[in-house]
């Protein structure tokens, strides 16, 4: 193992030497401070133009005599994972340097950043929960917006995360904040992110470079001379607005108060979004209210949400079915009330609705609403529709715009307009056709909606409303709605959280085809297995927390695995396995299928 | 590729006097020119895809200079183009990713290395370790190791890098030994400058072209008997050789410091990190003085036993920072120290963890041992301060958070052909049943991430359908086997489709054809759509990948009965092909080829067209789709079905409605997939497809204006 016979002292001579210095632990604190480059981490998603963003910096820094050291992990580009980007720049012009020239770090160190710049707000927060950001050094310069992750969007119910626990967090660790729409300031100068972070950098003071030093590295990265103006235009927006913010001095009230509002008042979609067309129009309006007005039976604070409901199932399915809806919300508040009166007698005092009513009166509207092929033409075919479809697609007034809306009405939707007997014949011969390994009988359309013919066809479907009341599903929903009622009511005479947790449930119920029937299945599930008919207090007790953990998990999780596990741990029977046709593969022996050639 | 490298390349021009500013693998790849490199080659991954796709675009400028580039069909071929330094004093370099490339490259780096090379040889390995990384098991340190490489993992630092680039080649060149260049992501990318030299024309070069082959050599043959002899010219020649160069040309550096008792060892990769650490706890200044002396090896392997030993002589203890596991690197340090008796104590994975990044505050809490140990007092309040706040934060963010936050993992891009795959994959398994799922490296392994979670096992590039071999003749069921088109011509055709039609198998193969290999960078291949097609095409956004027909040829040509090609967009038909295939008669190999060409590729040739269009004011369609507010239920069953990321949700408009809407956001594209999804699943009747006319024709318009009358008197309010 002799290496052509150095000694040891030849071959550590040999290597490259430096000169030693004094004891470091003696500098001053001024002299550290300069010692120390200032940090930048940016954060943000494949495709933002982080990589761009990097080198206008690392540019600019050029064009201002600073030394600066950039690195990246790019995650998968362009596919909307996370992406990080690390800065390092000496604090000092190069013409005013002494010593050594400073060494850069690759990578960011926790607790030792001087500024975090974030395109999205869960970006920010993972970050702190990292620890990277320091509430005595770190600058936090965030946008409010969201880019929902794919875990999020995928529960049935709301699975989203609370932006103000997200914000409260980019609060906490930040020595300053500032966070502002990035998405918005971009969509609004027709540019990248990119170019708003940059604004929101050179706007914050953080860096000793002047305004210019980032404008001539903007113009200096090529591309179109109208994109590039259009990142000016994004920087300069977004380097005021943090400027601003910095001069007035208000940032924390502002964040914390109008900040994390508009967030929420305006969410992921760019669109100006129209006034809601849920409800109807103002003709049947003034026919809801004079019901409601006759009927003496409900507390004011009721009222409004009352209204809303009175008037949508006007508009579906006339006075009658209105009348029908008012009857079983009263229904419900007398059982409230009665439990609210024997729980804590205050004679005298005008009983309240409580939550119970409130969660029925809402949830009751929109289930008897129920979405058939008739309420979906009804829907689709109304004039205010086009013109959102107008303004999501941005088409102009001088463009052609063909709007086509893709149904596939299969067997239970056109069972659902039979009388029973009929819908049963019918659902029996497509099950005989599944039976036989034959996908179930559907009529897939692609309507032009555009079109004379299209918007004909759809208010054709709409004429048949008044035949609704003699279809099958509308027994049927009936029905299941009772049954519903029925439970909550009981369950409400037992114990108010158990009520509510039963009121609750009507979440279950939407969607349509599949996903309807399942979460159908699931309500009908929850009713008769985890709601007592009678129980003691510790029982009733224990039901309400069952209801509550199945319909949590039934809404976080599609597969159904959370629900199938929340049962199991509340001792309820698991749902029936759902029939499925089995399909036999021929598996033939295991010859030599060679030997035979 | 339709990405263009041409700022890139001009930056590969520059000479003497100029200063490069850019990445480290670009650097790298200017310092190959630098060296007179005579060929390149290599296979795209990241970190290092850039290296050969520069080189790849620069074919232009490099023939000037006679430099030969090729993109390799895989790693192996690559590493065995290195064969042409054996007999000839060509400078060559190539390219991959480690430590996956590595592995593939393995049989024709050992016997490259058997009879040493003549002329330098550079392999410039990706080493895809920490944060961000795709393969973080295993270190390129051990093929160095067993094989008789070199292995450099120099400073990260443009300059140190450029030269060590250089260096490498002499090394190659004085001991024999190919070299193993490694370079961690961050390295890759990190932006800096350096002063440019002028690029050397290789003596013997595609213009310069060599008139005889090399006589016949037995000594330059890994063959028996010869390997015997080789083997111990490993030994007793190569390396001492190596060693003596790295002591001459000062490869590795040594940092001096006051407490010359004391001694810390570290990879020229890991010293930023080490000297930022030893700054925080008041160890070091900022401009590379420590108060503890520090090697610095630049190279890896091999190890200079006296420079080593030397370092250690007549300190008490010394810690070595090696990143990666096994820790080979103080397995010998160890074993030399105790060859020359030299009692001081070595620390290493004692104090650092075993696995996992080096960073700053790894480093530091193992410093902080060393320190505490060794040199009490030393280390600043601040220092500590410091550590103790980062674990406190933490604490202090978990306790405010409900829950961990969700991950969010990279996933198919928006109007990607391949997402619709597995949209009918997911429907087909809810007729036919769960299936086992052989997955596959390349931009379907998204689908093993949420929504679609979906595959059993990863074995390697092009391995799927060998990997189920074992399985299928052991279930009920028939098995599927993904591939995309890269995984196929990288090495699934040969490992796994010959193979399952030489025995015969009942297997299903659904092979990705989006005409590159998207996920290292949309590279070309053989099955690339040609530039011709490209642009005669009427529409450019339209997908090409039918009119390169090549894989379907190869696997006909092998013998394949049962194959159906289906556009991915008709998630209807593949969904029914699917099925026909889990359930047909056939008892061979049936192959499903998924045919859609890679979106980024499309809309990187649709944007410039598109934008031309309208500025000459012609007719352009726009498709974009969407929601109905009022229709959409809120169960955002489409999303699990696709999971698109422009599908995303808003607050429900309806204040009767509890729970947001699906709705879709600006970066759609009109792929359709919604409108597929929705009529192969029965889903929901909420999406619209939009089409949005620009500067339409006269007779359009004119149709559009009657139907908007009639229309409107037709709509309810």
């Amino acid at each position: 193992m002799a290496a052509g016979g150095l000694n040891p002292v030849d071959a550590v001579n040999a290597v490259n030497a430096m000169n030693t210095t004094p004891s470091i632990t003696a500098r001053t604190a001024a002299q550290a401070a300069l010692d120390r480059p200032l940090t930048l981490l940016i954060c943000a998603l494949g495709g933002e133009g982080g990589g761009v963003l990097t080198q206008w910096l690392v540019d600019a820094a050029r064009l201002a005599g600073h030394r600066a050291q950039a690195t990246s992990i790019p995650g998968v580009a362009q596919r909307t994972g996370s992406t990080t980007y690390y800065l390092e720049f000496d604090p000092r012009r190069e013409s005013e340097r002494a010593g050594a020239p400073l060494v850069f770090n690759l990578s960011p160190v926790p607790g030792a950043l001087d500024a975090l710049v974030s395109s999205e707000l869960l970006e920010t927060a993972r970050q702190a929960g990292n620890g990277m950001l320091s509430a005595e050094r770190t600058l936090v310069l965030s946008s409010s917006a969201r880019t929902l992750t794919t875990l999020e969007r995928m529960a049935p119910g709301d699975g989203r995360l609370d932006d103000q626990a997200l914000m409260k967090l980019a609060a906490a660790f930040s020595r300053e904040h500032h966070v502002l729409d990035m998405a918005g300031l971009a969509r609004q100068h027709g540019t990248v992110v990119s170019a708003v972070m940059l604004g929101a950098i050179a706007g914050s003071g953080l860096l000793p470079f002047e305004r210019r030093h980032f404008e001539d590295a903007v113009k200096a990265g090529g591309g179109s001379s109208a994109s590039t103006q259009a990142s000016l235009k994004g920087f300069a927006a977004a380097c005021d607005e943090v400027a601003s913010a910095r001069t007035r001095g208000a940032f924390v009230a502002q964040v914390l108060g109008t900040g994390a509002a508009a967030s929420r008042a305006q969410p992921d979609d760019a669109q100006p979004t129209p006034a809601p067309v849920g409800q109807p129009s103002n003709a049947p309006s003034a026919a809801a209210q004079r019901l409601l007005a006759g009927d003496t039976r409900f507390p004011e604070a009721l009222r409004p949400l009352l209204t809303l409901g009175c008037e949508r199932l006007f508009a579906y399915q006339g006075a009658g079915y209105a009348r029908l809806y008012l009857d079983r919300v009263a229904s419900v508040l007398q059982a409230e009330q009665a439990k609210a009166a024997a729980a804590a007698p205050t004679p005298g005092q005008p009983a309240e609705e409580g939550p119970i009513t409130r969660e029925v009166a809402r949830g009751l509207a929109v289930w008897m609403a129920f979405d058939d092929v008739i309420r979906v033409a009804e829907l689709k075919s109304r004039g205010a529709r086009l013109q959102r479809v107008r303004s999501e697609a941005r088409a102009g007034a001088q463009d052609v715009l063909k709007v086509y809306d893709h149904f596939k009405p299969g067997v239970p939707e056109f069972a659902a307009l039979l009388p029973a007997g009929l819908a049963r014949r019918l659902q029996a011969w497509d099950a005989r056709r599944q039976a036989r390994g034959l996908t179930a009988w559907a009529l897939p359309l692609k309507i032009g909606t555009h079109t004379v013919t299209g918007v004909l066809a759809l208010r054709a479907l709409g004429l048949l409303k008044p035949l609704r009341p003699l279809g099958s599903r509308w027994a049927a929903e009936q029905t299941l709605i009772e049954q519903w009622l029925e439970t909550v009511r009981n369950g409400t005479r037992q114990q108010a959280q158990l009520g509510l947790e039963l009121a609750r449930c009507c979440r279950l119920v939407k969607g349509y085809g599949g996903t309807h029937d399942r979460g159908r299945e699931q309500l009908l599930h929850v009713l008769q297995h985890l709601a007592p008919a009678q129980g003691t207090p510790a029982q009733t007790e224990a039901a309400a927390q069952a209801v509550a953990a199945a319909r949590e998990a039934a809404l976080a999780d599609g597969s159904g695995k959370a629900l199938a596990e929340a049962l199991r741990h509340h001792g309820a029977p698991p749902q029936a396995v759902r029939e499925q046709p089995i399909r036999w593969v021929r598996k033939p022996p295991r010859t030599s299928q060679k030997a035979e050639v | 590729m339709e990405v263009s490298f041409s700022q890139e390349i001009e930056s590969l021009k520059l000479g003497a006097g100029q200063t490069f500013h850019g990445e480290g693998i670009l650097a790298v790849t200017k310092a190959l020119l630098q060296s007179g490199v005579s060929y390149v080659g290599g296979y795209q991954g990241a970190p290092v895809s850039h290296l050969l796709d520069v080189m790849v675009q620069a074919r232009d400028y490099l023939d000037t200079l006679g430099v030969h580039v090729e993109a390799c069909s895989n790693e192996a071929s690559a590493a065995a183009m290195l064969g042409a330094s054996l007999h000839y004093p060509l400078r060559g370099a190539v390219t991959w990713k480690s430590i996956v490339g590595t592995n593939v490259a393995a049989d024709a780096l050992s016997n490259l290395s058997s009879p040493g090379v003549m002329g330098g040889t550079l392999i410039v390995v990706g080493e895809d370790y920490g944060e961000g990384a795709s393969v973080i098991q295993e270190r390129t340190h051990a093929y160095a190791l067993k094989s008789g490489m070199c292995l450099l993992d120099p400073r990260p630092d443009l300059p140190r890098l450029v030269e060590m680039v250089e260096q490498g080649f002499g090394l190659s060149e004085a001991s024999n030994m190919p070299v193993l260049l490694e370079l961690r992501i961050r390295a890759c990318h990190v932006r800096g400058s350096f002063p440019t030299k002028d690029n050397r024309a290789p003596a013997i070069s595609t213009r310069a072209l060599m008139s005889d082959p090399a006589r016949f050599d037995y000594m330059r043959l890994a063959h028996p008997p010869v390997t015997f002899r080789q083997e111990k010219l490993k030994v007793e020649q190569r390396i001492p050789a190596a060693r003596r160069y790295i002591v001459e040309q000062g490869l590795n550096e040594l940092m001096p410091g006051r407490h010359e008792e004391l001694g810390l060892i570290v990879q020229g990769g890991v010293w930023p990190a080490l000297q930022r650490a030893m700054q925080q706890l008041g160890l070091a200044d900022g401009r590379g003085n420590a108060e503890i002396p520090v090697l610095v090896m630049n190279v890896a392997y091999p190890v200079v036993p006296e420079q080593v030993v030397g370092f250690c002589a007549g300190k008490r203890a010394v810690l070595l920072a090696e990143e990666g596991q096994p820790e080979y690197l103080e397995q010998e340090i160890a074993l030399h120290l105790r060859r020359a008796d030299v009692q001081t104590r070595l620390h290493g994975k004692d104090l650092l963890p075993s696995g996992g990044e080096y960073t700053v505050e790894v480093l530091a809490r193992g410093l902080l041992a060393y320190a505490d140990q060794h040199l009490p007092g030393a280390v600043s309040a601040e220092g500590r301060q410091w550590l103790a706040d980062i674990t406190r934060r933490r604490e202090a963010a978990a306790a405010m958070l409900a829950e961990p936050l969700p991950a969010r993992p990279p996933t198919f891009c928006v109007g990607c052909p391949e997402r619709p795959v597995f949209s009918a994959l997911k429907l087909a398994q809810q007729q036919v049943g769960d299936l086992h799922v052989a997955a596959d490296i390349g931009c379907h392994a998204f689908g093993t991430f949420e929504p679609f979670s979906m595959g059993h096992s990863i074995l390697g590039y092009g391995m799927s359908l060998a990997s189920r071999a074992g399985v299928s003749p052991m279930m009920q069921r028939r098995t599927l086997a993904i591939m995309g088109d890269g995984g196929f011509w990288h090495n699934g055709l040969l490992t796994g489709v010959q193979s399952a039609l030489f025995n015969g198998d009942d297997a299903v193969l659904l092979i990705f054809k989006n005409g590159y290999t998207s996920a290292t960078g949309t590279q070309d291949l053989i099955s690339t759509p040609a530039a011709s097609d490209k642009a005669s095409a009427d529409d450019k956004g339209r997908s090409l990948a039918h009119t390169n027909r090549t894989i379907e040829s190869a696997l006909q040509g092998l013998g394949v009965q049962w194959m159906r090609t289906v556009h991915t967009y008709e998630v209807e038909r593949m969904r029914q092909t699917l099925v026909e295939a889990f359930t047909s008669d056939f008892n061979g190999l049936k192959v499903v080829v998924a045919e859609g060409e890679c979106q980024l590729e499309r809309q990187r040739r649709l944007k410039p067209w598109v934008a031309g269009l309208l500025a000459r004011g012609e007719r352009v369609e726009r498709v974009k789709y969407g929601v109905d507010e009022d229709v959409c239920n809120g169960d955002h069953a489409c999303i699990r079905l696709s999971g698109c990321p422009t599908l995303g949700l808003k607050d429900n408009p309806d204040p009767l409605k509890v729970d947001p809407v699906a709705t879709v956001l600006e970066g759609c594209v009109g792929c359709g997939l919604c409108g597929e999804n929705a009529h192969a699943a029965t889903l929901c009747p909420s999406f619209y497809r939009a089409e949005v006319v620009r500067n339409p024709r006269w007779g359009e318009r004119l149709v559009d204006g009657v139907r908007r009358a009639v229309t409107s008197w037709l709509r309810a309010a």
